[in-house]
């Protein structure tokens, strides 16, 4: 029935337009928008497009990458949010990586559809850990770590306090990066200034800050990481971000770093790392992370279909595919996944996710931080 | 008569029309209107804006400035290794024309090739590359070892890293206008001191170098202005603290988000440069006269 070598040769002649026109016809396209990195757009138009299309015959989507163009999601976002204003087609049904609330007003507006269990089966499975607002689906999470390398640390740290003891058992093996310049670095410090201020992520909030109380509360912080600054790589020479930091870990100079759970995993898997490089979170207090989300406009001009790629992205298929292939932290509850999948990824499975306020507390703690500790200068 | 058109339009002063000089004016004004739109306008914009105090004006933000250490820290040390790695390019970029002046041949050619590569190597690539060669158990460390040499200590991430990246890449630059400078010395005039019994060194000393002095001043500063608002190099490569103020100024613009700061931080970053950039311009201008 089916002529392989014909149909090759046919859809080699066909031209594009009049393909792609018949492949509409067949299934109807979604508009999805990503602002994520190449990692994860590459993973939306590699694992989960095909796979999406095996498991919906009639529906497919098309991907656009929305990153570094104007402000991104944002942007699309506004577009939507104008085209339910003037009753028009939105050309858009799902977004990725976005937050609603970054579009002003539109979540008063109702411009997002609430998503519950009804309409999207799966959430019935969601890490409660991940659930605040209705409008946005945290399908996918990422944490910083602590990577090590197994050949060298004989004991995983499980506290704060071990890294601390490790560092100064073993000089020059740990470092972290400038808390400007990347996360991991960044979230690194803020674990030093939950560690300082009794361990409470709430203490910290956008709207709690006051320079004089940040000052004293900071300062805790700030006599920690002199205590460790001359025990780093370089006697505090801290790398100059993300991946900087990756490559002194791959290139044997340190042996333990704080890192993105995403770009580790990734880079262990990719051999970039040395396979005897392990990741593990810290018991005490996890270091901060948080989780993507996903959301739907309301007046999505494909709704229907937008309602089944969400209920899609939360089935165990994806979420397996997520932590496998991207490195990222499952939006469903642990649980509801293969139990060895599990066992494997048992040291970095958060107990919590805490975060930290973006604005003030931010340039505090960055400013902070070059003034105090990148300087190593104590001030009285 | 074209021809004489535009051998008149390329020496104006010599013409008496009014119009040939206007003609003259009209070629340049795009770029000028450029140069006033996108540099001296804003450039001005950002100095005026640098001693706004409330409504009135004042030198409050360049006092605090001046009195924070840190600031203070970041400019000494920018100023420092930016003359630092000035001098040390000077230096090997006169050595490798005097070697350019005086071989002919296939390997002085190699040796012309590869002083002049870094031209076409852009900065973050250099920065990447070094801290794979000079980076801990990088590639220079391994082969010390080989040879039985340890205790290696990379410069990466230190003060000595942008250093060495900016001597690289600043080389070719001093090496074009050197050698053309030196090319300008007469082979009698040194045959005539080798004839009188002069050594190599009396050579350089009084007979080079007195000539050589506007290209070396002319070198020294695109050098030094290249070196001084970097950015990428001693991002990637040097210590966290002190900052080169390149650096110092995108981290208060960007993350920091004080641009009133930043402008402060810029404005006394030009002041450097336009002490240089005045002598660049004088040394220009006796050179025109001449």
């Amino acid at each position: 029935m089916f002529n392989r070598r014909e149909f090759i040769l046919t859809a080699a002649t066909v031209p594009v337009v009049a393909a792609s026109r018949a492949f509409a016809q067949d299934r109807k396209v979604l508009q999805v928008y990503t602002d994520g990195d190449t990692n994860i757009s590459d993973w939306w138009n590699n694992v989960i497009k095909p796979a999406f299309e095996a498991a919906h015959p009639d529906l497919t989507f098309n991907l656009t990458i929305t990153r570094g163009v104007a402000d991104g999601n944002t942007t699309i976002g506004q577009r939507v949010m104008a085209a339910m204003q003037s009753n028009t087609d939105p050309q858009a049904d799902y977004f990725e990586e976005f937050d609603p609330a970054d579009v002003e007003g539109s979540i008063e507006a109702g411009l997002w559809t609430t998503i519950d269990t009804s309409n999207v089966p799966n959430l019935a499975m969601i890490n409660p850990a991940a659930t605040d607002l209705p409008v946005r689906l945290p399908y996918r999470g990422s944490q910083v770590l602590i990577a090590y390398d197994s050949a060298k640390v004989a004991e995983a740290p499980k506290t704060f306090a071990d890294i601390l003891a490790f560092a100064k058992a073993n000089p020059g093996r740990f470092t972290y990066g400038r808390p400007d310049k990347g996360g991991s670095g960044s979230n690194f410090v803020i674990r030093a200034i939950h560690e300082a201020n009794g361990r409470d992520p709430a203490a910290f909030t956008r709207e709690n800050f006051d320079p004089a109380k940040a000052e004293e509360m900071l300062q805790k912080a700030w006599a920690v990481l002199q205590d460790l600054h001359p025990h780093t790589f370089g006697e505090g020479t801290y790398p100059a971000g993300n991946t900087p930091a990756l490559q002194l870990l791959a290139q044997g100079a340190v042996d333990m770093i704080p890192a993105w759970s995403d770009q580790a995993l990734q880079a262990i898997n990719q051999g970039v790392l040395p396979d005897t490089v392990k990741v593990v979170q810290l018991q005490d207090l996890a270091l901060c992370g948080g989780f993507a989300y996903s959301a739907i406009p309301s007046n999505a001009t494909d709704h229907a279909g937008a309602m089944t790629l969400a209920n899609f992205m939360l089935s165990p298929e994806m979420q397996v595919s997520c932590v496998r292939e991207i490195g990222g932290f499952p939006g469903i509850g642990w649980e509801h996944l293969p139990p060895e999948l599990k066992a494997e990824y048992i040291d970095v499975i958060p107990v919590s996710i805490p975060t930290f306020p973006s604005g003030d507390w931010q340039t505090a703690k960055n400013d902070g931080w070059y003034k105090n500790v990148a300087t190593n200068l104590t001030r009285d | 008569m074209p021809a004489d058109g535009i051998a008149a339009a390329s020496a104006p002063g010599r013409n008496s029309a009014p119009y040939e000089g206007l003609r003259g004016l009209l070629l340049v004004a795009a770029p000028i209107a450029l140069v006033i739109l996108l540099v001296i306008l804003p450039t001005s914009a950002m100095v005026l804006g640098s001693f706004r105090v409330g409504d009135g004006f004042g030198a409050d933000r360049y006092l605090a400035f001046f009195a924070d250490a840190y600031s203070m820290a970041n400019l000494r040390y920018t100023v420092f290794w930016t003359l630092a790695s000035t001098v040390s390019a000077l230096a090997l970029s006169f050595g490798l024309a005097l070697y350019l002046r005086f071989s002919t041949g296939r390997l002085a050619a190699i040796v012309h090739a590869l002083s002049l590569f870094p031209l076409f190597v852009p900065a973050i690539i250099i920065s990447y590359a070094l801290v794979r060669f000079l980076g801990p158990n990088g590639l220079f460390q391994l082969l010390l070892e080989q040879v039985g040499i340890t205790g290696y200590r990379t410069p990466y991430l230190t003060p000595i890293g942008p250093y060495i990246a900016f001597i690289w890449e600043s080389l070719p630059l001093p090496v074009l206008v050197l050698t053309a400078g030196l090319t300008q010395v007469s082979d009698s005039a040194i045959e005539a001191a080798r004839d009188l019994g002069a050594g190599a060194g009396r050579i350089v000393a009084e007979i080079l170098l007195p000539q050589l002095q506007r290209p070396l001043i002319i070198a020294f500063a695109l050098v030094f202005l290249g070196t001084i608002g970097s950015y990428t190099i001693p991002y990637l490569l040097g210590p966290p603290a002190p900052e080169m103020m390149g650096v110092y100024i995108a981290r208060t613009m960007g993350n920091l988000q004080r641009p009133d700061e930043a402008a402060v931080q810029a404005v006394i970053l030009l002041a450097i440069a336009s002490v240089v950039g005045l002598i660049y311009i004088a040394t220009m201008a006796r050179a025109g006269r001449q």
